[in-house]
């Protein structure tokens, strides 16, 4: 083994890499080995720096501290440019084609064969067609359009494209997430072509029967750290969730003691225009109902579509005493506030100040005849900056000068402005820091169980952690559905893991 | 990128500042605004040369300044109001429009700063004296040529110029009264405008032409008048292009380099010539004797001619066709 | 941040109004820092400045809109088309040819939310239908009206009512300024707005009425613009369907220059008030030194750029 190592020196080697944002530590002193010809796959919890550590390696950041070396030589890309001529191939869940480009136009993006600026068109097809041959795809014509190509197509024409750049080491992040049945077996296919030609494979899954039936070599991230490395692929997937999820609850989770009280919102067979699929659930008053699931199993949709976010298609649905679909304004009315999982995009207006932001649910009660006293937004809004004591100048700086910790309580303020009953909360702790979480942890136990608000709750994350610690009860959702709830007493991270990836 | 921009505005001051001293003020002097109604036509070119050659006469200062929108009425407005602000001796001023500019010439008036109008008349008596062509006279002129060149009989077609404009009304009326006399000429088309500018010109002369062709595609019609440069040229062009120019006779109104070529090669059989030079000169002439207490005529008409490829090298018509405006405009 | 740079980000605008307007005071004939041309900017300023508050309820919406040109000529040529053709007296026909510009906006409103075309778009269209609307029914020639008391609105007073100050148009303007400033920041139409432009997923997300705030919006745009038309006719005493053309451009840079950003959430009513004034100040202060229109277009544009990128400077560095 110890020859063979130094015969061939490993394809990728990142040595004690460690990458902080601001005070949180995304990656602590990691270390990975890819070996050529192999499939390595890395997996761990969302947010356990998987992806962080992908883009250090494609050069989108720079680490703070720690080495890499590509084939024995050291590698410090100063761009994902350079690091793309270097041989690093990246195939996002999203894919980055132009879908208004041929499929030949698209292989060809950027490093087209030209004299002198005037394209080579017979050089391109003939590239074009020798990289598609090794797909044995030979629906994927190389003058159709991309945009007329399945998502599967297109993923082909993607890690195609990164065979005709040269590429050595294929980065793959939940390439399967999109995928229908056949075509995983396909693309399992492809990764084994792919590796015969001495290509190196970082799979990136959440699946773990996907990693065990294609990885030689498992990785598990966790809370930035390596939890485990160079297992086998063959290992048992209850062993992997152990590494993903081993840790003990600390005295993170604050927990006085709760009632639950009556019923307040309550959905039946209730179906979104995609998903969710026949969902059905329970709230109560005093009680913080939890929802957890993987990336895109559909527990966005369920918030905003009991929010009016997005249309329902069919199903039950009461808030209180309120039946049936209704606008994010009625919602309001009714008592039920929504904190986005995207706070940048949708949940705050960044360029607007913490009091307007606090205070915009409900404009018409600053004044009368809809007038709206700014001395009675920041006096309000002065009031929760004290309780969750928001880091800012006055109520009325600018929301894009908080950090993102800030940023989220000023959201989570809005919802406590407007004193809503019902509070849907989608990832409150997404990119913030620990601190910060704390606090939002507290907050969110007093509220449910203080006598006199007795608030409901139902948080969505995709940190389990988080959900053993503060909820009563736990729903798991795998692609669209929604499982039975649980009591958070009668079940562990392992079986809500299991149920998520859909294997229990 | 801070210190871009400062040396960008420091060189836009600079350059105002400079610009400044090409009009120096000077108290002893008449100062008279001369206020076109556009800058770019060459007719007003040569006007402006006219009243150039006059302010060096009668050593008077003057300031051309055309609305900073061609043919905008409320920008001349706007013109005219500055004007009264930095309170000038005199105005010269040609009206976009006989009624919209009577407002701002009577606040003129009230000012104590006198006006004279200038190639196109306004409904108002606040001005001192009207000096043009007078264009109903211009009008005829054009019609007895056209008709004479026909023979007295045939079908022919009027492109206007812009309602409102009340100097090419009065041409165009003169025109069409003289041609009435003829029983035997056939006015096929008389309500097609040519619009403010060449571009507007040439599309409507198409427009005007389409229908007007017969089954062999040769033109219907026998004559053609424009009343102003940019019909004229916007005419012709559009002849050019339908390969009809020097089929059909055709009497334009006004000079420019294109149009004398035009003459000469006889696609254009004659140009009623105003003397814009002269009403440059006059306007200026008129305010300045005004000015200086002397008694002035309330109209002065500065007179037009026919030029047709037979008299064009005629001294007097030359001059007019080959206006020397370049001589006065650049030495300023 | 220390106190003078908050001063000067507080009153930055004001002071590039006075320093344009000092500027010229030292450059241009001494007539420029008489009382008449302040009274002259003043009123040069309305037409365009009362087109810019609507304009600026637009642009801080992260909307445009590129009919307020043609609305203008729209409105014109229907006051003097109620004068003349159907002997309505001043007010009543002034009242109708506002009510009929405005209801050009709604249509806008309407067709931006309920068809979700792009506002440049409907807008773009808008004044291409409204202009050949505005020549269609002025039979493609001017309107002459009757002279009434409409056409002193905006004309300078005679000495007779001087006790005036000002033109009652120029009051009107600034009653309608300090109107909707207060109804800019102290409204919930106001917040809304603003909430619209600056994250109009947040607005939302909040239960504001986007659609219906949208609408109002562009309405209040075109209503702007036709009470801009209005004073129109006040100066020109006819009705003009090829007045103002481009004059829309002229009120989106005033907007700007006042410190509002194209892509929305930011803005002010007083801003753009200050950013018309620098507008006719350069306008009128070239005129009167007897600058050519080539070298005025070329100044006016090199202002507008550095005013603008100083403005975008000054927020990048705080």
């Amino acid at each position: 083994m110890a020859d063979n190592e130094i015969k061939t020196p490993p394809a990728l080697r990142m040595n004690n890499i460690t990458k902080a944002f601001g005070p949180t530590v995304a990656l602590n002193d990691v270390s990975l080995k890819v070996k050529p010809a192999e499939v390595h796959a890395l997996v761990g919890e969302n947010g356990a720096g998987k992806s962080t550590l992908m883009k250090i390696l494609s050069s989108v950041l720079t680490p703070d501290t720690g080495s890499m070396e590509l084939f024995g030589n050291p590698y410090s890309p100063k761009n994902p440019i350079a690091a793309r001529n270097l041989g690093i191939a990246m195939i996002y869940q999203e894919l980055s084609l132009a879908p208004d480009l041929t499929v030949e136009e698209n292989l060809t993006l950027g490093i087209e064969p030209n004299f002198t600026g005037i394209l080579k068109t017979k050089k391109i097809r003939q590239l074009a067609l020798e990289a598609l041959k090794v797909f044995n795809h030979p629906e994927i014509q190389p003058q159709l359009k991309v945009s007329k190509l399945s998502v599967a197509a297109c993923q082909l024409v993607e890690i195609a494209r990164a065979l005709v750049a040269g590429c050595k080491i294929l980065v793959l992040d939940e390439p399967t997430s999109s995928l229908a049945a056949g075509d995983v077996e396909k693309l399992f296919d492809l990764i084994k072509k792919l590796k015969n030609q001495g290509i190196a494979v970082i799979y990136i899954s959440h699946f773990l029967e996907e990693v065990r039936k294609i990885a030689d070599t498992v990785t598990v991230l966790r809370d930035g750290q390596i939890a485990a490395s160079n297992l086998p692929g063959v290992t048992s997937e209850d062993k992997i969730i152990n590494y993903m999820v081993g840790r003990k609850i600390e005295q993170l989770y604050p927990r006085s003691n709760r009632n639950k009280g009556k019923l307040v919102l309550e959905i039946e067979n209730f179906s979104g225009t995609k998903k969710p699929i026949a969902a059905s659930l329970k709230l109560h008053s005093g009680q913080v109902l939890g929802i957890a699931g993987l990336v895109g199993a559909g527990r966005s949709e369920l918030l905003r579509c009991i929010f009016g976010l997005e249309k329902i298609r069919k199903g039950k649905i009461k808030i209180g005493l309120y039946l049936g679909p209704a606008s994010p304004l009625r919602r309001w009315y009714q008592g039920a506030g929504l904190l986005s999982e995207n706070r940048k995009e949708e949940g705050l207006a960044l360029s607007m100040t913490i009091a307007e932001n606090v205070t915009m649910s409900k404009l018409r009660s600053f004044g009368r005849f809809g007038l709206v006293w700014p001395s009675r937004q920041n006096q309000n809004t002065g009031r929760w900056i004290d309780k969750l004591a928001i880091k800012c100048a006055s109520p009325l700086q600018r929301v894009d000068e908080l950090s993102g910790g800030n940023q989220q309580k000023v959201a989570f303020a809005r919802l406590l402005e407007h004193n809503v009953d019902i509070l849907l909360l989608d990832e409150p702790t997404r990119g913030i820091d620990v601190a910060a979480k704390v606090a939002i942890y507290k907050i969110i136990d007093e509220l449910a169980c203080d006598k006199n608000s007795h608030k409901a709750i139902l948080v969505v994350s995709s940190y389990l952690p988080e959900l053993m610690g503060i909820c009563d009860d736990v729903s798991v959702m795998c692609k669209g559905r929604l499982g039975q709830t649980h009591n958070i007493n009668e079940i562990n991270e392992h079986n809500l893991m299991q149920e998520a990836i859909g294997t229990a | 990128m801070r210190k871009i921009l400062s040396l960008l505005f420091i060189l836009s001051i600079a350059f105002l500042t400079s610009c400044s001293k090409q009009a120096p003020v000077d108290k002893s002097k008449i100062t008279i605004a001369v206020i076109p109604k556009g800058t770019t036509h060459e007719f007003w070119k040569s006007i402006h040369a006219g009243a150039v050659r006059a302010s060096q006469e009668l050593d008077v200062e003057i300031i051309w300044k055309g609305p900073l929108k061609e043919d905008d009425r409320e920008s001349q407005i706007t013109v005219v109001e500055d004007f009264i602000t930095r309170g000038v001796s005199g105005i010269v001023l040609a009206p976009l429009d006989n009624t919209a500019l009577r407002r701002p010439v009577s606040e003129a008036t009230r000012a104590g700063i006198s006006v004279v109008i200038i190639d196109s008349a306004l409904d108002s008596n606040d001005f001192v004296s009207f000096v043009s062509t007078d264009n109903y006279i211009g009008g005829q002129k054009a019609g007895e040529h056209l008709a004479k060149l026909l023979n007295g009989k045939g079908k022919i077609a009027v492109l206007r110029y812009q309602e409102g404009s009340a100097s090419t009304q009065q041409r165009e009326k003169g025109f069409l009264d003289a041609i009435a006399k003829y029983p035997d000429i056939q006015v096929v088309s008389a309500n097609q405008y040519g619009g403010a500018t060449t571009e507007t010109a040439y599309k409507a002369s198409e427009n005007l032409l389409a229908p007007l062709r017969n089954a062999d595609q040769a033109l219907s019609i026998d004559g053609i008048f424009t009343p102003n440069e940019s019909t004229t040229f916007g005419m012709l062009r559009a002849l050019q292009d339908n390969a009809f120019a020097g089929k059909v006779k055709f009497v334009g109104f006004d000079s420019s380099e294109m149009l004398v070529k035009a003459l000469k090669e006889g696609q254009i059989n004659a140009l009623i010539l105003q003397d814009p030079m002269n009403m440059g000169y006059l306007g200026v002439k008129t305010i300045v004797a005004h000015l200086r207490g002397e008694p002035i005529e309330k109209q002065i008409d500065t007179g037009s001619v026919v030029a047709a490829p037979e008299n064009m090298n005629d001294p007097h018509i030359d001059k007019l066709l080959n206006p020397d405006f370049a001589k006065w405009l650049t030495t300023k | 941040m220390n106190v003078p740079l908050k001063w000067l980000n507080r009153f930055g605008l004001l002071l590039a109004l006075l320093a344009i307007y000092l500027l010229f005071i030292f450059i241009a004939p001494s007539s420029f820092s008489t009382m008449r041309n302040l009274e002259t900017i003043a009123r040069q300023t309305v037409i365009v400045g009362i087109a810019a508050i609507g304009m600026t309820f637009v642009i801080i919406s992260g909307g445009i809109d590129l009919s307020v040109g043609s609305i203008v000529a729209f409105s014109s040529v229907f006051v003097a088309y109620f004068l003349s053709k159907t002997h309505f007296s001043p007010l009543p026909s002034a009242v109708c040819a506002v009510a009929v510009g405005s209801a050009i906006g709604l249509i806008s409103g309407f067709l931006i939310t309920r068809l979700k075309v792009v506002p440049f778009i409907v807008t773009l269209g808008m004044m291409l239908l409204c202009r050949g609307a505005a020549k269609g029914i002025a039979g493609e020639q001017k309107i002459n009206a009757p002279y009434t008391w409409l056409n002193e609105v905006l004309a300078s007073l005679p000495p007779e009512r001087s006790w005036m100050i000002l033109s009652p148009g120029v009051w009107i303007f600034i009653f309608l300024t300090l109107i909707f400033a207060f109804i800019l920041r102290y409204t919930v139409f106001g917040r809304a707005t603003v909430a619209i432009g600056s994250n109009e997923q947040t607005a939302r997300l909040c239960g504001i009425a986007v659609e219906r705030t949208k609408v109002i919006i562009y309405t209040l745009s075109a209503l702007f613009a036709s009470i801009a038309g209005v004073m129109q006719f006040s100066r020109l005493t006819v009705g003009d369907p090829t007045v103002a053309v481009g004059l829309e451009l002229d009120v989106i840079a005033a907007v700007v220059i006042g410190g509002a950003s194209l892509s929305g959430g930011q803005g002010t009513i007083f801003g753009s008030l200050i950013g018309a004034l620098i507008m006719t100040i350069i306008r009128s202060g070239c005129t009167q030194m007897g600058l050519e229109n080539w070298i005025q277009e070329i100044v006016t544009g090199a202002i507008i750029i550095t005013a603008v990128a100083l403005d975008r400077l000054r927020h990048r560095k705080s």
